[in-house]
């Protein structure tokens, strides 16, 4: 009975400690999502106002967009219809044999909502930002992924002192300092006429994710055995159809892990977008842009602002957070 | 795997490593011996190590080297114990497990540059922990030159702990269950079976995690460039001094800002090169 009641005890002290970490790590979201709705007011007051306080949606409309009189009733009714056609598509998916085209069906559903989005309303220069910011994402994860599973894969299995070299070196030049890559870039593309090109940031970002992504999916590699593709090959495949057809499909936990952190890095990144892009920012550096020095944007606006920002990576990841933890095990294994 | 496939499969990725990580480094060693400015960058003058002496005699430079070290100092091993703790405490619930993953997740993944705008917000004038300081000690909190070290200390513990969590969550994950039994059986205490149990296995987790943190720690740029924009350059760290020497506009001394690149570099390899060495000797052992 008291071995109990102190086990119990126990619980609810662990599940108090818990509930104050998770308040010190989501009190600054909490700040800026409150901020984010609020007029300019009440946040300028010497006491915060916590509670009580009239509720608008402008700070987002100001970010967003750019004529005054925008409905956000109509915006709403557009992002829930997009919302509704992709639902409807990743349930259906989940009743289909095969998934790849349905997979291709939200993306494009996306991809088109994203189009019609401008044309629709009358939006900000923001959200040319936004679709920066998941085409330099995109490009960057699907590069990185595609070399790096080839490199990773051979680095896993070849016993050659190269490979050994080659995995020390990168992990050195993981080491490095960004400020040692970006100033050369950044005079090189000068002098090519190549500054403000999307590509050549997504290049520039694929590098520096390399050897990182090499060491996590050689690591998820080494996990698969041997036998697997050994056994494609004495049916008469090649190296690369083994490859292709049976490392690969049992790789995708591993692949997903990867391309999350990829995914990350690629979102967040700062310097090398401030550095290469002249008028072609992302978000990071548009926020950025929007909140230092003499601009005149309003605390609220920039709390709207930071929310918009960080909701779609929060999707993803929660999404995917089973993944990411993996990943994170794994990756560490032979580190 | 022969050397041949090998090299088939790999090339790509070495291709893109050396195209853009090798040759840039170079280039910058050669830069970082030149005058070249901004505004102009068609006349570069070789001066040979000039900027490096320059940059020693540099106040920013220590100052920005003081900065960069005791981020480093304070956060690498805060964030290695509380990750170790909060990890410890995750593995012991059931219930809402992943629900407290994900908000304890949440500073890891998000925009750093938004982050370190949220933390400024709240600590700033009006904002709800500057409000809490003015409680407690009767001044509301300001951030000036003076402790914006520390926000920006606190602010990397903060984002950058979530790492370590789910890094040793999931190692925890893997700890087999008769361990922690035969711990039992023998009458170990909490702590004892943390000494000689948890932390033995997570070892290779730990130097792992480490690895990784001093690394990032070490080159910390977008917390201290956005405090920067707002306190100047008390706040600024090694990246951003190198960065502002060369491309800010009314410095862009670019020869120098590439001095001070070369200069982190060779600092990271003097405190990894034990690192890189053991790596290495493990790969060789490994074939």
């Amino acid at each position: 009975m008291l071995k109990q009641l102190r086990a119990s005890a126990g619980t609810v002290g662990i599940h108090t400690a818990l509930v104050i970490a998770i308040i010190i790590s989501s009190v600054p979201f909490y700040w800026a999502a409150q901020n984010s709705i609020k007029f300019t007011r009440d946040t300028i007051r010497s006491t915060p106002t916590l509670w009580g306080f009239d509720i608008t949606a402008d700070p987002y409309r100001k970010f967003w967009f750019r004529s005054e009189d925008q409905s956000m009733w109509q915006v709403a009714l557009f992002v829930l219809a997009l919302a509704a056609v992709i639902s409807a598509l990743v349930w259906a998916a989940r009743r289909a044999e095969t998934t790849w085209p349905w997979n291709l069906g939200v993306a494009l559903t996306l991809w088109i909502g994203m189009q019609l989005f401008p044309r629709v309303f009358d939006m900000n220069r923001e959200f040319d930002y936004f679709i920066n910011s998941v085409y330099v994402t995109v490009l960057t994860v699907i590069i990185s992924i595609g070399i790096g599973l080839l490199a990773g894969y051979a680095l896993a299995r070849y016993s050659g002192l190269s490979g050994a070299v080659i995995l020390i070196v990168a992990l050195a030049f993981r080491a490095l300092p960004r400020t040692a890559f970006v100033l050369p870039y950044f005079i090189v593309a000068k002098e090519l006429g190549i500054l403000d090109s999307r590509l050549v940031i997504v290049l520039a970002l694929v590098a520096i994710n390399q050897p990182f992504t090499i060491w996590m999916l050689r690591s998820f590699f080494m996990e698969v055995p041997r036998e697997i593709e050994e056994a494609a090959m004495m049916d008469g495949a090649t190296r690369l159809q083994a490859f292709r057809m049976a490392v690969i499909p049992i790789m995708w936990p591993g692949i997903i892990a990867t391309s999350l952190f990829t995914m990350l890095l690629a979102y967040n990144e700062f310097l090398f977008v401030r550095v290469l892009a002249v008028t072609e920012w992302t978000l990071p550096v548009a926020i950025s842009a929007l909140t230092g020095g003499e601009s005149t944007t309003t605390l609220t606006e920039a709390a709207a602002a930071s929310v918009s920002i960080t909701l779609p990576i929060v999707i993803v990841i929660i999404m995917f957070q089973k993944h990411l933890v993996k990943g994170l095990g794994a990756g560490a294994v032979k580190g | 795997m022969t050397r041949r496939t090998f090299g088939w499969f790999a090339w790509p990725s070495v291709a893109v490593m050396s195209v853009l990580m090798v040759f840039p480094l170079v280039t910058t060693v050669f830069l970082s011996m030149t005058r070249i400015f901004l505004r102009d960058l068609s006349s570069r003058e070789w001066i040979g190590f000039d900027n490096y002496t320059e940059i020693l005699q540099d106040p920013d430079f220590w100052s920005a080297f003081r900065l960069t070290m005791l981020f480093v100092a304070i956060v690498v091993p805060a964030h290695v114990v509380l990750g170790f703790g909060l990890a410890n405490l995750l593995d012991r619930v059931t219930r809402a497990r992943g629900f407290y993953l994900a908000a304890l997740l949440l500073p890891f993944i998000v925009t750093p540059v938004v982050s370190t705008l949220l933390v400024r917000d709240l600590f700033d004038r009006g904002g709800l922990l500057s409000w809490l300081w003015e409680v407690v000690t009767g001044d509301p909190f300001v951030i000036h030159a003076g402790n914006v070290k520390w926000v920006i200390i606190l602010h990397g513990i903060w984002s950058i702990t979530p790492f370590a969590v789910i890094t040793f969550f999931a190692g925890m994950q893997t700890l087999p269950e008769e361990r922690i039994e035969a711990a039992d059986m023998d009458g170990a205490g909490f702590w004892a079976k943390q000494r000689f149990v948890v932390i033995p296995h997570l070892r290779s987790l730990i130097i792992f995690v480490l690895l990784i943190t001093i690394m990032d720690a070490y080159r910390v740029f977008d917390s201290s460039f956005v405090f920067g924009q707002s306190v100047g350059k008390s706040a600024h760290a090694l990246s951003v001094y190198s960065f502002n020497t060369a491309l800010n506009a009314q410095i862009g001394r670019i020869g120098k800002g590439n001095a001070i690149s070369v200069l982190m570099v060779i600092g990271i390899f003097v405190v990894l090169i034990p690192f890189l060495r053991k790596s290495y000797q493990e790969q060789i052992a490994d074939r």
